[in-house]
């Protein structure tokens, strides 16, 4: 019987094995964390893989290539005017849509007026600036912008996914609609909520052969077990970056390698900078000063990852300012306190302001982070020794925005004193980054979640959002970084390293895309010939 | 049937439909009283880069707009028409998405109360008969340890013993992703991956039962009809099973008719640990992301589970236990 039972067994294994071609890996499991819809572009759920795997079925105009630097992929050539407002593309013409449509201007068209008219919440934004588009022929189109736009290439172009119009013309609510018809490399075969998602090439792909003939996504909802699975040989790789802990055990297990990459996301603390006594700057540079983050690096992080930029841009960024460095001194926290007027006058341990107000604090973390609850707690332990009560608030992560960025609308305040808080890597990517970040006006400053005011900084934010040339951008930045490290409205503790671990006899073509990972188009097929 | 029967049953009737009311109500507040909006979950990650306007338009779109007595008329409405509504994240009705989770919830927590109450039946009634003998400690030991043993952490070593560690069961899913089964295969492929989840809540249930049926065993032991039964040189066998069983498994049977109308909340933990689709990996999901019409279309089954199997339990314990009918 048993026997039987393992002949059917192999016999339906063989019978469904799908057959690379030459030259192609056969099949793939990756299991990621969390459901990503229909993985079409209304869909998907998460930034990251979420938008990247979604990228296999619906491809953008432009494709960032592993040092983020956008790259023509749809488009076959394209040109500026002098003014940076007349954008003409012209799209290769063998285009197929999975059903065998040919994908042309007018698809490109409709999708851009789509999701000016279908809410989404990353690409309505990206394209405000849009003020026509035309299209000549099957593969001609002009977009004419109201202004000049730093970030355009990389948002909308390299971004925003194009939908076949004869499919998505007519639906309403795209967020109810479930259709996973694209151009790209791969076709979804198949979907199970909850439990997976399948993956298999485009044959008629324009752009050449995909690396792999047949991806499996299996949802796997526990880190732990996720690694587990890893190791067991149950799955080839996971889109989870690998937490520093198993990072020795995973090198000398035999059959698996270790990529580790710049990571963009950051781990910071932020201040409520309208807080009636963290306003004061010299108060923010003393807890500063206090919280060691070499050492956080070394003790949270095991040394897989970068110590903090007060400028917030990464080391590896091409617009980082080296001039920014921050080096903290717990007797320089000290000495700060006691010039400002800082001192313990009840001798209970805890610092007073000079209105006898105490520095003590709430310190808001999300619970479900071991890092940012271990970080939070050094970062209590280190005030406590310079006189400041900080007391750590594990909560959920629904809750902490609620406090810290409630309805995710800067307009609408804050309720918070710190918090150890984070963006992911994307926001590092934005080309109007530190705008976002520190703009005064809450409708251009949409994450300045610690309500930071500079008007030099508002006027340098202005002119880099307008601003489309690479050098001036860059000098931009840097003036912004030197301004944004003086105030410290937050204090960058560290970006954790992107760390991947995978199966090479599977699949050894990964391309780690810097800042982000392994899970990136580039991992499974090379950019178009022109 | 005579009046008092159906004024039983109507009073019963009248105090099911007075809980459900108070539920259907319960379940709209509750999702709505947890700090936190669901607005990412409906328009995406980058919802801060949103204007007022496109806020609006996403809250009006989904009724959020309105005032709370207004959008629970609407529930309610909606309710009355059998319709559950659509998932805020998901975008698709709620009633297939639980329908796709209710057969692995059935099959995982169904399955695991029966094994555990039969087993825990059997291992209580046993220790209770050998009260003091070694079984009777060992066994006692064992219970009490698996009752307070947290089910993530159980699930954890079964996983490192038999899956990771011995290579026997797969670890994780409630079949092999994205393979094409059909007849044996298939069956051996869900009974593979169902074992560790279904052995971890087994483990988990089996001494809840175990305590119970041995303390009302030994009660029932102490019976002078026990003695009497003994006394007439009734086998001791036939005093464990036709006399004294029979009747020490009334609370058991209370407590399994209880659970029963649990099966369908499905095993959150465990269902969460394994990544099994359940509906207890749906409701924890739900609440993580703030999907209100989810956590109340979840809430209502198994609420209305709960009442069903109430209810059955009302019907049936006149038929088990004869001391409780009524004239």
């Amino acid at each position: 019987m048993r026997a039987l039972v393992l002949v059917l067994i192999s016999a339906l294994l063989v019978l469904c094995a799908p057959v690379p071609s030459p030259g192609q890996a056969a099949s793939l499991r990756m299991a990621i964390g969390r459901d990503e819809g229909s993985l079409n572009p209304y869909t998907y759920q998460s930034g990251y893989p979420g938008w990247n795997l979604m990228t296999l079925i619906y491809e953008p105009l432009f494709a960032p290539d592993a040092d983020n630097i956008p790259r023509p992929w749809l488009v076959r050539r394209y040109t500026v005017s002098p003014d940076g407002r007349t954008w003409t593309l012209a799209l290769h013409p063998n285009i197929r849509w999975h059903d065998g449509r040919l994908l042309t201007a007018d698809d490109v068209k409709f999708t851009y007026e789509y999701v000016r008219s279908h809410t989404h919440s990353r690409w309505t934004p990206q394209v405000r600036l849009i003020e026509s588009i035309e299209t000549s022929g099957a593969t001609t189109l002009v977009m004419r912008l109201s202004a000049q736009s730093g970030g355009f290439l990389m948002q909308p172009l390299a971004d925003l996914p194009i939908l076949p119009r004869h499919i998505w013309e007519g639906v309403a609510e795209p967020r109810r609609f479930n259709d996973s018809t694209g151009s790209g490399p791969y076709r979804l075969a198949e979907m199970r909520d909850g439990q997976f998602y399948r993956l298999v090439a485009n044959d008629a792909y324009f752009g050449g052969k995909p690396k792999v003939r047949e991806i499996t996504l299996p949802i796997v909802r526990d880190a732990t077990v996720t690694f587990t699975a890893l190791r067991a040989g149950e799955i080839d790789t996971t889109s989870r970056a690998l937490s520093p802990e198993l990072v020795a055990e995973f090198e000398k297990a035999g059959g698996l390698k270790v990529v580790r990459g710049a990571g963009y996301a950051s781990t910071i603390l932020q201040f409520n900078v309208e807080h009636p006594i963290l306003k004061d700057v010299r108060l923010r540079q003393a807890i500063a000063n206090a919280v060691n983050t070499r050492l956080m690096v070394r003790l949270l992080l095991l040394g897989y990852g970068v110590v903090g930029s007060p400028g917030y841009i990464h080391p590896d960024s091409p617009f980082y300012n080296p001039s920014v460095a921050f080096a903290a001194s717990k007797s320089r926290a000290v000495q700060i306190l006691n010039e400002a007027g800082y001192i313990d006058r009840d001798r209970d341990g805890i610092r007073e302001t000079p209105d006898g107000r105490p520095l003590r604090f709430n310190l808001l973390t999300l619970a479900g982070n071991p890092i940012r609850v271990r970080g939070a707690d050094l970062i209590r332990t280190w005030l406590r020794d310079v006189g400041i009560d900080a007391r750590v608030v594990a909560q959920e992560d629904a809750s902490i925005i609620a406090q810290v960025w409630p309805d995710f609308d800067v307009c609408k305040g804050r309720n918070f004193d710190m918090a150890v808080f984070g963006w992911s890597a994307p926001v590092m990517n934005r080309a109007t980054n530190l705008r976002d970040l520190f703009h005064s006006d809450c409708r251009y400053g949409t994450i300045n979640i610690g309500g930071y005011k500079n008007s030099e900084v508002d006027r340098l934010g202005n002119e880099l959002a307008a601003t489309a040339e690479p050098a001036r951008q860059k000098r931009i930045l840097y003036e912004m970084q030197k301004a944004i490290a003086a105030d410290l409205p937050v204090h960058v503790l560290f970006y954790q390293d992107g760390i991947y671990a995978y199966r090479p006899e599977r699949h050894d073509a990964w391309v780690y895309q810097k800042g982000q990972g392994i899970v990136n188009k580039l991992s499974f097929v090379d950019p178009p010939r022109r | 049937m005579d009046s008092a029967v159906w004024r039983f049953f109507a009073g019963r009737g009248a105090q099911y439909l007075l809980v459900l009311a108070l539920t259907v109500a319960l379940n709209f507040a509750l999702p709505r009283m947890m700090p936190g909006s669901p607005l990412v979950f409906l328009a995406g990650e980058d919802v801060g880069f949103l204007d007022a306007e496109q806020r609006a338009q996403l809250y009006a779109l989904h009724g959020l707009d309105q005032p709370r007595w207004r959008q629970f008329l609407t529930y309610v409405a909606n309710l009355a028409r059998g319709e559950l509504g659509y998932s805020f994240q998901r975008g698709r009705p709620i009633a297939a998405m639980i329908g796709e989770r209710l057969p692995w919830t059935l099959l995982l927590v169904g399955l695991s109360l029966v094994i555990a109450t039969a087993l825990g039946a059997a291992l209580g009634a046993l220790a209770a008969w050998r009260r003091g003998s070694a079984f009777d400690l060992g066994t006692l030991g064992v219970a009490v340890f698996f009752e307070s043993a947290p089910p993530f952490w159980l699930g954890m070593i079964l996983i490192a013993v038999f899956g990771a560690g011995l290579g026997w069961l797969p670890i994780f899913g409630a079949a092999t992703a994205g393979q094409a089964l059909a007849g044996w295969a298939l069956l051996v492929d869900r009974a593979r991956h169902l074992a560790l989840p279904l052995a971890t809540l087994t483990l988990i249930n089996v001494p809840g039962t175990l305590l119970i049926t041995r303390y009302s065993m030994l009660s029932v032991l102490g019976e002078q009809y026990i003695a009497t039964a003994r006394a007439k040189g009734v086998r001791e066998q036939d005093v464990l099973r036709r006399h004294a069983t029979r009747n020490a498994l009334l609370p058991v049977a209370t407590v399994f008719m209880l659970n029963l109308g649990y099966v369908a909340s499905g095993a959150t933990v465990v269902e969460t640990v394994f990544s099994y689709p359940g509906v207890g990996r749906l409701l924890y999901e739900a609440v993580l992301n703030r999907d209100y019409p989810v956590l109340q279309g979840t809430f209502l089954i198994i609420t209305v589970s709960v009442i069903a199997a109430n209810i059955a339990a009302d019907m049936l314990y006149p038929l088990l236990d004869p001391r409780v009918r009524r004239r």
